[in-house]
């Protein structure tokens, strides 16, 4: 199995999160690539990869600014995401209750509304609790491998 | 391509813009050795000192940082003044690439007649003396029973919040306890937020406002209308609805200020004999006076008046200043934009000093970096290590409610540490 971990960010702790999760994933697994989402194609996603994203909230529950390119790329032109699976792991703030953790909330509606399938609990970190994104991601990670039944 | 295998890169100001920009360099240049230097013996500039004491969560970003300095490729260097303890030439021989990352700290001022009057007090001073800025002075100035708050960007809101807090409003803070009690003791009754901006263009972000219509505390008011209509972009409808939130009658409130939105207020002088009895404003074609005791100007910044800040005066498009010299962050591009920004300026800049390391032609491997700088300089520096005993003291001294007891006296930080000034 291959891995795309894809991560869209403004102050860049998903990049963090991102990069801690692929080289997690490198342990034990070969074919593993981080993208920042700005610079990912969405028309190359694939059955093929297991998707990881790790996405912040900016402003009003928006995307991150890295986001926002592959967002408006993937709306011009939505691909087809049939069989395609995937993990969300979202970031925000408790301390602005309404629009906590929403920014990745876009791009799961976006993948689900093309056919693909969330796999594994839905990750959060909240920014108000001061714990490290990365101790969370990498406790939530196996549970979604689980999830997806590939060896962790 | 010469030197980039072990490149030697000085980092003046360990705030956000300097931390950013070492991250975006150890990311492009795997083998450079970079030293962030700062004038304090804490690192993190802004996020301790200007962030406000009740926003811990936007000073959780230092944890990425701290990470950063975990690399063995960093060293912090504090307690090292440049310009005062050594000179910018001397670090300019040892490094490679040196950058700017300085900030702006001086309060930018009115230059309004009366400006200078007793009782006109800045921002940015205020926030350094709740936050215990070693340089700042141990106690708040006198406000008054009236105050006219001068902007309407974040750092106004911030103010305006402190202001109209009571003492439940400070759970895991890091404010100063004193501070705070002799300002509670005789706040402030009546604030004017003044604003050249209308409701749909001020300057701060609706978040900052929707916290302040949650808060229990002050009786808000304003004479313009807040009605978001269909011509507004996502943010300006957020921010209209948020003071629409704040001006609402049927908020349950325990007490504070009153406090009147002015927007679309233009400062004409400040008005007062031997201190601040009042602030002129020209609201279109009519001029008003309102009277105040005390004037908070929350209008920018500038760089503060040192060797350094000739070099980051003006904003510019580039990070280039000279041959090995580059800017980043608001000495780069201006007091504008908040803590996350300066990722994208630091890649900016890391991308221009990567450039120029590919096309030297120079010889750059007898730089010796921190390793080459004159013994005292490096004997009274603050590592990182050293740091984190200041770090772990402030935790332990903490007082009930409060995250940490900053250490404002910065001889007390430097023995903390370890060292001898």
């Amino acid at each position: 199995m291959k891995f795309t971990v894809l991560y869209g960010t403004e102050s860049g702790n998903s990049e963090l999160i991102a990069e801690d999760v692929g080289d997690a994933l490198r342990e034990n697994h070969s074919e593993v690539e981080v993208f920042d989402l700005q610079d990912f194609d969405p028309a190359s996603i694939t059955p093929d990869n297991f998707y990881i994203v790790v996405c912040s909230t900016h402003g009003e529950g928006d995307l991150p600014n890295t986001a926002i390119p592959f967002a408006e790329a993937f709306e011009a032109n939505p691909p087809a995401m049939e069989g395609v699976r995937y993990a969300m792991f979202g970031l925000g703030d408790t301390f602005y209750e309404e629009t906590y953790s929403q920014g990745s909330e876009h791009i799961d509606r976006m993948f689900t509304a093309q056919g693909a399938k969330r796999v594994g609990e839905y990750g959060r970190h909240d920014a108000s609790s001061w714990d490290l994104g990365s101790d969370l991601a990498l406790e939530w990670l196996p549970g979604v491998l689980d999830a997806a039944t590939i060896k962790a | 391509m010469v030197g980039v295998e072990d490149t030697q890169i000085a980092v003046i100001g360990s705030g956000p813009a300097g931390c950013y920009l070492t991250q975006s360099l150890l990311r492009a240049l795997p083998n450079a050795q970079i030293t962030v230097f700062d004038r304090l013996a804490s690192p993190f500039g802004l996020i301790r000192y200007g962030i406000a004491t009740d926003h811990q969560h936007t000073k959780a970003i230092t944890r990425q940082f701290d990470r950063m300095f975990a690399d063995p490729r960093v060293r912090f260097a504090g307690n090292v003044r440049i310009g005062e303890d050594i000179g910018l030439e001397d670090i300019q021989k040892n490094f490679d690439k040196v950058v700017l990352a300085t900030g702006l700290t001086s309060d930018r001022k009115l230059s309004l007649p009366g400006d200078s009057l007793p009782g006109v007090y800045g921002a940015g001073e205020i926030t350094r003396i709740l936050n215990s800025h070693p340089g700042a002075p141990k106690t708040l100035p006198e406000f008054g029973k009236r105050t006219v708050i001068i902007g309407g960007g974040n750092v106004a809101i911030d103010l305006l919040r402190f202001l109209v807090k009571d003492e439940h409003g400070f759970e895991a803070s890091d404010i100063t306890d004193q501070v705070l009690e002799a300002y509670l003791a005789n706040p402030v009754q009546h604030i004017t937020l003044a604003q050249r901006s209308q409701p749909a263009n001020s300057k701060a972000d609706a978040q900052m406002l929707k916290e302040l219509a949650t808060l229990n505390r002050a009786t808000y008011s304003t004479q313009n209308k807040l009605e978001a209509t269909e011509d507004f972009d996502r943010a300006q409808a957020a921010r209209v609805n948020a003071f629409a939130a704040m001006v609402q009658e049927d908020r349950e409130i325990t007490g504070g200020p009153d406090v009147e939105l002015a927007f679309g207020h233009v400062p004409l002088r400040v008005l007062g004999e031997t201190k601040v009895e009042g602030v002129e404003f020209a609201i279109g074609d009519d001029v008003v006076v309102i009277e105040a005791d005390s004037v908070i100007t929350a209008i920018g910044f500038n760089a503060m008046a040192e060797e350094l800040a000739d070099l980051t005066a003006s904003p510019s498009e580039s990070g280039r200043i000279a041959e090995g010299l580059y800017r980043t962050g608001w000495a780069r591009r201006g007091p504008q934009g908040a803590i996350p920004e300066n990722r994208a300026c630091a890649k900016l800049v890391a991308d221009e000093i990567v450039q120029d390391l590919q096309s030297d032609t120079a010889d750059s491997a007898s730089r010796l970096g921190f390793n080459g700088l004159p013994e005292p300089v490096k004997q009274q520096s603050i590592s990182f290590a050293d740091w984190q005993k200041i770090d772990e003291h402030e935790k332990a001294t903490a007082p009930d409610g409060r995250v940490r007891m900053k250490v404002s006296d910065h001889l007390e930080m430097v023995t903390i540490a370890g060292k001898q000034n």
